[in-house]
């Protein structure tokens, strides 16, 4: 490395020789230990500047743009016909057996009348079979 | 290793894994962002450039191919975008050229921390634009010589001496503000 070049180095990548092209870094480092005030202005003037970009404040996106990027991005294939159903949870099995309890309620409550209602019909149907004819048309039909 | 860990999310987020999408977004936003606003120095107009440069983005995943890395060709993409807001804001001003005076570390700028920040922001946004993207590249975001120089589209000679011209144009300015103080 010849110290031009290494002014070079400094002018374009300031006063931090791990900033320089690694290929250079090596030889920089050592004519900076050889001939350190050879260089000290020109490291002085590049670790200024250095210190200002340090001092310049981040730039980071909002919630607002972060959510709108996020949003522009693809959906995934059939996204939009999901059907979502509820997740499992604790009260499910709960809900299962009031659902039971109650369905077994309903059928004590409804057999007697079905079964009567049963009963009439299969009587009825008994009489039309052994007589050949519907008793309870022909009483309408000889009504006055 | 982030190459291969880019492939992997780039594949699920052309899928809609939104898990991949955000990691995307939460990595490479802040840098596009902080790019689009040191080169316009306009807020409003570096989301709006980001907000393309992602909406692209989405659109090139499906088909995506790694001849290059991801980050690199979206931070040229949002230098494209850049340089073409540019060209319409030179277009649409005729005859209008960025007030130098401005930029420059005035005597009360060198004694006040903040304005010195500020006026070396305005300093690097007053820079030719490739030579502030090259600055911001390299000396802000901290990109390797060659992906700077990739995302430019220029030699990595060319552009070390983009960054020179522009390092001794800001320190001409640091040190005419501190002898002015």
């Amino acid at each position: 490395m010849i110290e031009d070049r290494l002014f070079e180095l400094i002018e374009t990548w300031g006063a931090d020789p791990d900033a320089y092209p690694e290929a250079e870094r090596a030889g920089a480092k050592a004519l900076l230990a050889a001939h350190p005030q050879r260089f000290a202005p020109a490291l002085a003037d590049a670790r200024a500047l250095d210190a200002a970009f340090d001092r310049l404040p981040g730039i980071l996106p909002s919630a607002a743009l972060t959510a709108a990027l996020i949003a522009s991005a693809p959906k995934p294939a059939g996204a939009g016909f999901r059907l979502r159903l509820p997740k499992f949870s604790a009260w499910a099995p709960a809900s299962g057996l009031a659902a039971l309890t109650a369905g077994v309620f309903m059928g004590i409550m409804v057999a007697p009348a079905a079964s009567a209602a049963s009963d009439t019909d299969d009587v009825q149907a008994l009489l039309e079979q052994a007589l050949g004819y519907d008793p309870a048309a022909l009483s309408e039909e000889i009504a006055p | 290793m982030a190459f291969t860990s880019d492939l992997d999310q780039i594949a699920r987020a052309a899928a809609g894994d939104p898990a991949a999408v955000r990691s995307l977004v939460h990595r490479y936003s802040p840098g596009i962002l902080g790019l689009a606003t040191r080169m316009l120095s306009d807020r409003a107009e570096a989301e709006d450039v980001t907000q393309e440069t992602f909406i692209r983005a989405w659109k090139a995943l499906p088909g995506w191919e790694p001849r290059a890395k991801f980050s690199t060709w979206l931070h040229r993409v949002a230098l494209n975008l850049c340089y073409d807001r540019l060209r319409k804001r030179k277009e649409s001003l005729p005859g209008e050229l960025p007030d130098m005076a401005d930029t420059r570390l005035a005597p009360h700028d060198a004694l006040d921390q903040l304005q010195r920040v500020s006026a070396i922001e305005s300093a690097i946004i007053a820079l030719p634009e490739r030579q502030s993207a090259a600055l911001t590249l390299c000396a802000l975001q901290g990109h390797s010589q060659s992906e700077a120089a990739e995302i430019l589209d220029v030699s990595v000679e060319a552009l070390e001496s983009l960054l020179a011209r522009a390092r001794r144009t800001l320190r001409a300015q640091l040190l005419e503000g501190r002898t002015s103080a």
